[in-house]
């Protein structure tokens, strides 16, 4: 068969383009290290979260040097935390969410990023993310959870690292108190 | 012939209508067997007065091609902006 010169041109082209849209997205998950949110946060029984060792008492902890767990249960409508105390964390860290719903299905979004997740009553989502700036970013249900998903909002603060080791003894000794 | 059509149409239009046969088929045998059709008026031919005959490649179609790497100069860009502007470029995102 005879095909035209102008023909395989774009034909070349058209290839060169679907190779490079494989390359940016290999480049997005090897150079960039952007990952997807798997199953790998496990499952856990969404009746009992009340008495789990962590969402029992959802909040944050320190698991190493710059690197913190964020546990939050999503509920109609709330985040906990998140909702009625933000959720702290300090800047230059790593944090790692364990989120997971109480009764149906939520969305944990990090409004304005990449960070964002549905929260499946029964299953963890579990993310990492790297926070480098001071500042406060807002959170929202992106599932239409009932009749107040409307309100469902919440903040997450990102602390000056002194403010937050501060608000972070604080919060221990109240609990052991 | 129009005018002829149409007095014998009129005449015979009650007939036709009553054996539906019509005067059209008689009409076209009466103009066959006349004369020949000119050749123009058959469906598919035309003047077959080659003007330049060029080959398979000396077609450029100059149009088509601007077109196409316009399209993809569009789409190219549209994916740089989407991905590495809209995506990447969104503070925080999920590294593990």
């Amino acid at each position: 068969m005879e095909i035209h010169a102008y023909e395989k041109l774009w034909l070349a082209l058209a290839l060169v383009l679907i190779v490079g849209f494989i390359g940016t997205i290999t480049y997005g998950a090897a150079g960039a290290g952007i990952d997807m949110i798997d199953d790998k946060g496990g499952t856990v029984d969404p009746t009992t979260l009340d008495d789990h060792p962590k969402f029992g008492d959802p909040g944050i902890e320190k698991t190493g040097e710059n690197q913190y767990d964020v546990y939050v249960v999503t509920r109609q409508f709330v985040f906990e935390p998140g909702t009625t105390q933000p959720i702290r964390v300090p800047e230059g860290s790593t944090v790692t969410f364990h989120v997971t719903a109480a009764d149906v299905i939520h969305g944990f979004e990090v409004v304005g990023t990449n960070a964002n997740t549905m929260a499946i009553p029964g299953q963890v989502a579990e993310f990492t993310v790297e926070f480098d700036e001071p500042g406060e970013y807002g959170l929202l249900c992106n599932e239409y959870c009932g009749s107040g998903h409307h309100v469902m909002e919440g903040k997450l603060v990102v602390m000056e690292q002194s403010e937050f080791d501060s608000w972070y003894e604080q919060q221990q000794q109240e609990e052991e108190n | 012939m129009a005018v002829d059509s149409t007095a014998e149409g009129s005449a015979a239009s009650p007939a036709l209508r009553a054996d539906g046969s019509g005067g059209v088929p008689a009409d076209a045998a009466t103009q066959n067997s006349s004369s020949e059709p000119p050749v123009d008026s058959i469906v598919g031919t035309a003047d077959d007065g080659i003007v330049r005959q060029i080959d398979h490649d000396d077609f450029d179609p100059v149009g088509t091609l601007v077109l196409v790497l316009i399209y993809m100069v569009i789409l190219l860009s549209m994916w740089v902006f989407m991905y590495f502007i809209e995506f990447l470029g969104r503070g925080l995102t999920v590294v593990g």
